[in-house]
């Protein structure tokens, strides 16, 4: 399947509060997601990325600028795309006086779904998702990740043809996260689009096939989690035991964080011996390690922050 | 491209299923229908006591109050659902609209609080008595009201961001215009020269009304006019921009 999900185009968005300052939340964000994409948006609190996917989702205006879903624009035409997506709200819950099972069928039928298909859909996500054990207990008696992954399963019985999600797994046990990202998988393979934004980078780079690093209302860095991790100058990280006092002989092999009196360097792997064979010579042991995305994504974002 | 139903017949579909929804999740609110009446019981057993010539006006009038606090608990739920739950986004961002979001909740919030009210009905059938002309009134000027109400509650929630402000906000706001005007006592009682203020208010309008059928004479031919057509206009305006303006706040400004 190939064409684009969406596109959005310099998209910003600035807030009058009353009384207050005018914050800019949004300062140009421009991006492409292609059909079966699963992409994630990273960024700190604050960055953006819940605007812009309220944005994308008619939940909000832009001050200016304009995203197109299958071709629709979002502004003129909220109805056209409004069909063609389904949202997970950041921190939604859903009704305390519901089971999930009729959390997840009543909502297919607000859709618009037949009561057959919405009770086959129903059945089918909730063994999908873990929840057939307390598939017909009241939300209110649930546990936040038991909640939080009926909204996501919720979401995901729709197979709508775009997917936001606004941090899917949070307050999720590893289990719970897992089953949501093998269901989005899923999705994705049956042809559905996902745009999603996490603190997890870990979940990132296990579900997403590209991502976009935000930071105060703009697209720092989009690509693949191995090329974010690239712009940091390496892919392996090799940590000094003591080599805090070492830190100009290790100098030359790219950028380094101290640790108490640990010293990690980040370096690419054609001078993993080099910086090893130096490490034993100093009478130091080292341990290696592959650089994570949390770690890039600390370096990317730490240096705009210095930068501004 | 797998897409949605999004014919006419689904979208009524949605809004009929969002409403059950709606009453599904509010008829686990025992209590809330319980108190619901409260007001009502108390102002009848004050009438039945102290003048029960007025018994008549005061049944009819709680009915109508009921009807018209439900506006109150259609403020309640929209904002609730919206800042407590988020589950606006959930269904905003969907095939169903904005209107019949707005709908869904309102029939939702009717179809829960329905019961004690048709109890008043019954009561109403033997005391008052409720005749068939004055029967059909009441159903024409009770969905008026309650279509009004509900508009406005739902326009309402959508201004408040903090729970602990509505709850008092929407208590004063549908106490204050139920009560205080003659909604459960003869609108003849009312000062002459505020009048037209009752007249032109949905609850004390329908209870007027109501009152001039059960005694004709009770209006002038002017004032009638100015309450029937004030109530349709009002209500109408109400409904009408209450749509509207769901699927104006459906994008959030």
């Amino acid at each position: 399947m190939t064409g684009e999900a969406l596109h959005a185009t310099d998209v910003r968005k600035t807030y009058r509060i009353r009384g207050g300052p005018t914050v800019e939340a949004l300062s140009g964000v421009s991006m492409t997601v292609q059909r079966g994409e699963r992409v994630a948006l990273l960024g700190r609190n604050g960055a953006g990325k819940t605007t812009f996917l309220k944005i994308a989702s008619t939940l909000l205006t832009p001050t200016s600028g304009q995203i197109e879903v299958f071709g629709h624009d979002v502004g003129s035409t909220p109805d056209e795309v409004r069909r063609l997506i389904a949202v997970v709200p950041q921190e939604g819950k859903p009704f305390f006086h519901l089971t999930p099972r009729e959390q997840i069928y009543t909502y297919l039928c607000a859709r618009g779904f037949d009561r057959r298909t919405a009770k086959e859909r129903t059945s089918a996500v909730l063994g999908e998702m873990g929840l057939d054990e307390v598939a017909d207990r009241l939300s209110i008696t649930l546990s936040g990740g038991q909640r939080q992954r009926t909204m996501v399963a919720t979401v995901i019985a729709t197979a709508a043809p775009l997917l936001f999600l606004d941090e899917p797994t949070i307050g999720m046990d590893p289990f719970g996260r897992r089953s949501v990202w093998e269901s989005l998988r899923g999705l994705t393979r049956r042809g559905s689009t996902i745009l999603l934004t996490t603190h997890y980078l870990d979940e990132a780079e296990a579900l997403s096939n590209r991502l976009y690093v935000v930071e105060r209302g703009r697209v720092l860095v989009e690509g693949t989690a191995d090329s974010l991790k690239q712009q940091v100058g390496g892919t392996l990280r090799v940590s000094i035991a003591g080599g805090v006092a070492f830190t100009s002989t290790f100098a030359s092999f790219g950028g380094s964080v101290a640790d108490g009196g640990t010293l990690h360097v980040i370096l690419d792997p054609s001078r993993l011996t080099e910086i090893l064979n130096l490490a034993v010579a100093s009478g130091l042991s080292a341990t290696v390690g592959p650089v994570t995305l949390e770690e890039a994504f600390l370096r990317v974002v730490g240096r705009s922050i210095d930068e501004d | 491209m797998r897409t949605e139903p999004a014919h006419r017949l689904s979208l009524f579909r949605g809004t009929v299923a969002f409403s059950l929804t709606e009453f599904r999740v509010q008829a686990h609110e025992g209590i809330a229908i319980f108190t619901s009446m409260i007001t009502q019981v108390v102002l009848l057993i004050f009438v039945t006591i102290l003048a029960r010539q007025y018994l008549s006006v005061a049944l009819l009038g709680a009915i109508l109050f009921s009807l018209f606090t439900l506006g109150q608990r259609v403020l309640n739920e929209a904002a609730y659902i919206r800042v407590d739950h988020k589950l606006n986004q959930l269904y905003l961002a969907s095939p169903l609209t904005p209107g019949g979001y707005f709908l869904g909740i309102s029939v939702g919030v009717l179809l829960t609080y329905l019961g004690p009210i048709l109890v008043l009905v019954a009561i109403a059938v033997v005391l008052v008595p409720l005749t068939p002309i004055l029967g059909l009134e009441l159903a024409a000027v009770g969905i008026a009201v309650w279509l009004f109400a509900s508009s406005m509650g739902y326009v309402i929630s959508t201004t408040f961001r903090d729970m602990r402000a509505i709850w008092s906000n929407a208590s004063l706001l549908f106490n204050l215009f139920g009560v205080l005007p003659p909604v459960f006592y003869p609108v003849r009682l009312f000062p002459l020269a505020l009048r037209p203020i009752a007249l032109l208010m949905p609850p004390s309008a329908a209870s007027a009304i109501l009152q001039n059928t059960l005694s004709p004479g009770t209006l002038s031919s002017s004032d009638l006019l100015l309450a029937v057509v004030g109530l349709a206009v009002e209500t109408v305006v109400m409904f009408v921009f209450a749509v509207a303006w769901a699927r104006r706040t459906a994008q959030e400004r």
